[in-house]
């Protein structure tokens, strides 16, 4: 009875109250509260800017639509000081182990923002030297589609980060911010994954979805259609 | 509708469609050498190089030339006090598909005599080599590389012959060829494994670089004016 | 109170001290015996990710100290293989790929395409259409050398004109988003004419525009060029010789800097610019001061440039009037068979080109851009599409400008050659 019923998280008492694993307490919640407030509104964007995006990006924290007033108007190009990683354009694979480094580099904790139908598919660029969308390299928490998208998308998808921010709760802290040693710097998704990704043609029209071998009979028509 | 037209969507997947002319040599007018004094002055010096010329585009004259003395066709257009095409706009490559000769496609300009011309060089895909000119036109250098990196045309004494915009140990080959698939000849799995496989701090080491050593070894005509305080001699800052 | 005469270690006590010749300095410590300081060359690698890069470049510099020794530029993270899309796509459809090459002057290269397009099957567009696309060319010029004057300012510590010339830049973006709808990707031509007309209200958008930009002109004009930081870091920096340009590869206001009297649009012109009255900025040194002053007056000049073409901008169709290049009006397609088989048609295949090819020169922002069509008999799609991008030709002569400089003077060239690695990698 008392506040461990209404609380969430279920009955709780006194002595199971504080960080770690255990369910949240009231003491928590406020302390959670605090320091969501103190990141969401003091986020250390790292832009990763490469392409158009990248300009629509400088002209957000230009001053008619100011990222300055959410806190983020300090661009820091050190990943080892940077909260939100942005990457703003197309990445091709010569580009991919640069940034699967920077956001090895960057200390927890970290969200990531992929702006643009170039980082969150490959966008126009279905092409041999593409990366068809960054989170088969980096977890992205926020995609922001467009191309490039407005100001005011980049604004909403940095507000969802902060919505993200806001719900985070430090008893969960090793779940927030787990990252298996053995996995960094690997590709995020399987092989399988990857492959998949890259829509109904595989990597070619004549290569094979999985194996890469080359098909010679064409993918049977749906008979459903007039010709 | 036509059971051959092709729609919008698979025209999207399908690349271009190759007729089976002649490359350039068809209809179309071939223009009079008088018009252009450079390409007048060609034909009376290079007769056995020059295989052909055409009129494209209303007023764009396009010549072909032989592989084997291009360095000195275009070493004597550069030099020559009545043509002295001394801007290289432009070296690219194109190639036809279907097994037709690569071109290497030179764009001049003259700034003196405002003259523009296009020298197209073939090569068959089994000797893809032609002289750099690099020596001629330091412009040529990058671009150069360029068609190398994409075409696969080897330079002859190219300062630099490597890749310039796949990475230099790009093994699905040249990728603007006809025969080079849209998506690449990997899978994106294989793509994405030896794209982090890259080191990122390739290229960072002295031997990729000319010169290495010790300062002293730096002329101080080289370093221009800049301070350098381990050579200063007495009363000099 | 013991004098001020010590006794100094001349010999020892001279790299360390300031003063002139002969002159021990009060401050120049004695009797301390030659420190070893290591001798070596420094790697130093800038990028690909790097704020001061002007986009993902890597320059692997060797230092000896501050100064430069060497410079190998590392390109090709950005290639996103346009020319083999183009080769995949119709005439029209490779418009929008244009905008996404040189992003902070698109409407210069959607221009430039298709210019080079209609040069190719030799079509003539109406004298509205040559006119809104000298307007918009010249606009983007602006465009794009505010881009450069804002990122150069901020590259060299100058805060405030970066936040002026984005302010102006906003009010461009305002304009192609009138025009197209989109701010930066606005693949506002067609081959045979534009996408669509200027709206009502467009004219005197950019009349407001081009009667307030002068003034944050000046504004940039007295913070910077007179200002003895910005001369002390752009003036004798980055020098380069007439010839050495013109062999180099340069374009543009790089070349000009240099004192060559060379700008397509006077040399090679297209669209009547013999008939306008511009001057085009010539400079003398070659280096970061010069540059920076050309582009400047290049804003000016074509301010003036808007202004004329205003005024001529004629009446009539701004699309050529031959259904099989143009589409018909939606209401045309929608109640006329014809015009509903015209627009079947070009959607789906595309027009059909002669054999040929085309290189056309056009002045671009940063220099001459080259678009190198060639197709074959009947193509709806090019065979070639190459485009001779002005920026990976002035990049390449970086390690000749930037050797024997300090690492400081090497971000101010980099930022003078107004660069976009977009364009460099295609």
């Amino acid at each position: 009875m008392g506040l461990g019923d209404i609380l969430p998280g279920g009955g709780v008492s006194a002595t199971t109250g504080g960080f770690g694993a255990e369910t949240p307490t009231f003491f928590t919640s406020k302390v959670d509260a605090l320091i969501n407030w103190g990141r969401m509104n003091s986020l250390w964007p790292m832009p990763f800017g490469t392409a158009c995006c990248a300009i629509e990006m400088m002209a957000s924290a230009a001053s008619n639509y100011d990222l300055a007033r959410f806190g983020m108007e300090r661009m820091s190009f050190s990943p080892r000081q940077a909260d939100v990683l942005i990457c703003a354009g197309r990445v091709p694979y010569k580009l991919a182990p640069v940034l699967r480094r920077i956001w090895d580099q960057m200390p927890q904790p970290k969200w990531s923002i992929s702006m643009g139908a170039c980082a969150s598919s490959g966008g126009v660029f279905d092409v041999y030297s593409m990366v068809q969308g960054i989170d088969t390299i980096i977890p992205v928490d926020v995609y922001i589609p467009g191309c490039p998208p407005r100001p005011e998308g980049l604004i909403y998808g940095l507000m969802m980060i902060q919505e993200k921010i806001r719900e985070e709760s430090l008893s969960k802290h090793f779940e927030h911010r787990a990252e298996d040693p053995a996995l960094v710097a690997l590709p995020r998704a399987s092989a399988a994954e990857v492959v998949g990704l890259t829509g109904p043609f595989g990597n070619s029209t004549q290569q094979d979805q999985l194996t890469g071998g080359i098909i010679v009979a064409p993918d049977t028509v749906p008979d459903d259609l007039l010709s | 509708m036509a059971d051959d037209s092709i729609s919008g969507l698979d025209a999207v997947e399908e690349g271009p469609v190759s007729s089976s002319t002649d490359s350039g040599g068809g209809q179309g007018s071939t223009g009079s050498p008088d018009e252009h004094p450079t390409l007048a002055a060609l034909l009376d010096r290079y007769p056995d190089e020059i295989v052909r010329y055409r009129l494209n585009a209303g007023d764009q004259y396009v010549v072909w030339m032989k592989p084997d003395r291009s360095h000195e066709i275009l070493e004597w257009l550069k030099d020559d006090a009545d043509h002295l095409y001394d801007m290289m706009s432009d070296v690219t490559g194109l190639d036809y598909g279907n097994g037709r000769p690569i071109n290497v496609v030179y764009q001049m300009y003259s700034t003196t005599y405002k003259l523009a011309l296009r020298i197209r060089c073939e090569l068959p895909l089994d000797a893809l080599e032609i002289d750099s000119v690099v020596d001629l036109w330091q412009a040529a250098n990058w671009l150069e590389r360029e068609v190398y990196d994409l075409f696969g045309v080897t330079f002859r004494n190219h300062p630099d012959h490597r890749r310039i915009l796949m990475p230099d140990d790009y093994a699905e080959g040249h990728p603007l060829r006809k025969d080079f698939p849209l998506r690449g000849r990997f899978s994106r799995a294989e793509q994405t494994r030896r794209a982090l496989n890259q080191d990122v701090e390739r290229f960072y080491l002295a031997e990729d670089l000319v010169r290495g050593g010790a300062p002293q070894e730096v002329a101080a005509a080289e370093v221009g004016g800049a301070i350098s305080p381990s050579e200063s001699d007495g009363g000099e800052t | 109170m013991s004098s001020n005469t010590v006794e100094f270690n001349i010999g020892q006590g001279r790299e360390m001290g300031v003063g002139g010749a002969g002159t021990p300095s009060p401050l120049a410590p004695f009797d301390i015996p030659e420190p070893d300081i290591g001798t070596e060359r420094m790697l130093i690698n800038l990028g690909p990710q790097h704020p001061a890069t002007h986009g993902v470049l890597r320059l692997v510099c060797e230092l000896d100290g501050e100064t430069v020794t060497e410079i190998v530029p590392h390109i090709g993270y950005l290639h996103s293989s346009f020319e083999k899309l183009g080769e995949y796509r119709t005439w029209n459809q490779i418009v929008p790929l244009t905008d996404r090459m040189d992003y902070l002057a698109p409407l210069i290269y959607n221009c430039a395409y298709v210019m080079s397009v209609e040069k190719l099957m030799g079509i003539e567009v109406t004298e509205r259409c040559k006119v809104v696309r000298v307007i918009l060319m010249e606009l983007d010029r602006i465009f794009g050398h505010l881009l450069w004057l804002g990122t150069t300012a901020i590259d060299v510590g100058a805060f405030t004109p970066f936040l002026y010339s984005f302010q102006q830049r906003e009010k461009i973006y305002q304009l192609h988003e009138a025009l197209t709808g989109a701010r930066i990707t606005t693949s506002a031509t067609r081959v045979g004419g534009m996408m669509a007309d200027l709206p009502k209200g467009w004219l005197d958008q950019l009349v407001e525009f081009v009667d307030e930009f002068p003034k944050t002109l000046g504004e940039v004009h007295r913070l910077l060029t007179g200002n003895q930081i910005h001369i002390g870091r752009t003036q004798g920096i980055g020098s380069i010789s007439a010839a050495d340009a013109i062999n180099y590869g340069f374009t543009g206001p790089n070349l000009r800097a240099a004192g060559v009297a060379y700008d397509v649009r006077k040399d090679r012109p297209y669209y009547d610019y013999e008939t306008y009255d511009f001057e085009v900025p010539i400079g003398e040194h070659g280096d970061c001061y010069d540059r920076y002053l050309c582009r400047m007056e290049e804003m000016t000049q074509s301010v003036g440039l808007l202004r004329q073409a205003m005024k001529r901008l004629p009446g009539g169709p701004i699309n050529v009037e031959d259904p099989n290049i143009s589409l018909p009006s939606k209401t045309d397609a929608m109640s006329d068979m014809e015009s509903m088989i015209h627009h079947f048609k070009l959607i789906t295949e595309g027009i059909p080109a002669p054999e040929g090819d085309c290189y056309m020169a056009i002045e671009a922002s940063k220099g001459e851009l080259g678009m190198y069509v060639v197709a074959e008999e009947g193509s709806t799609k090019p065979v070639r599409w190459r485009v001779r991008p002005p920026s990976f030709v002035n990049l390449s002569v970086i390690p000749k400008l930037a050797t024997g400089h300090l690492l400081s003077d090497l971000i101010m060239i980099n930022a003078s050659l107004d660069i976009v690695l977009g364009e460099i990698d295609r």
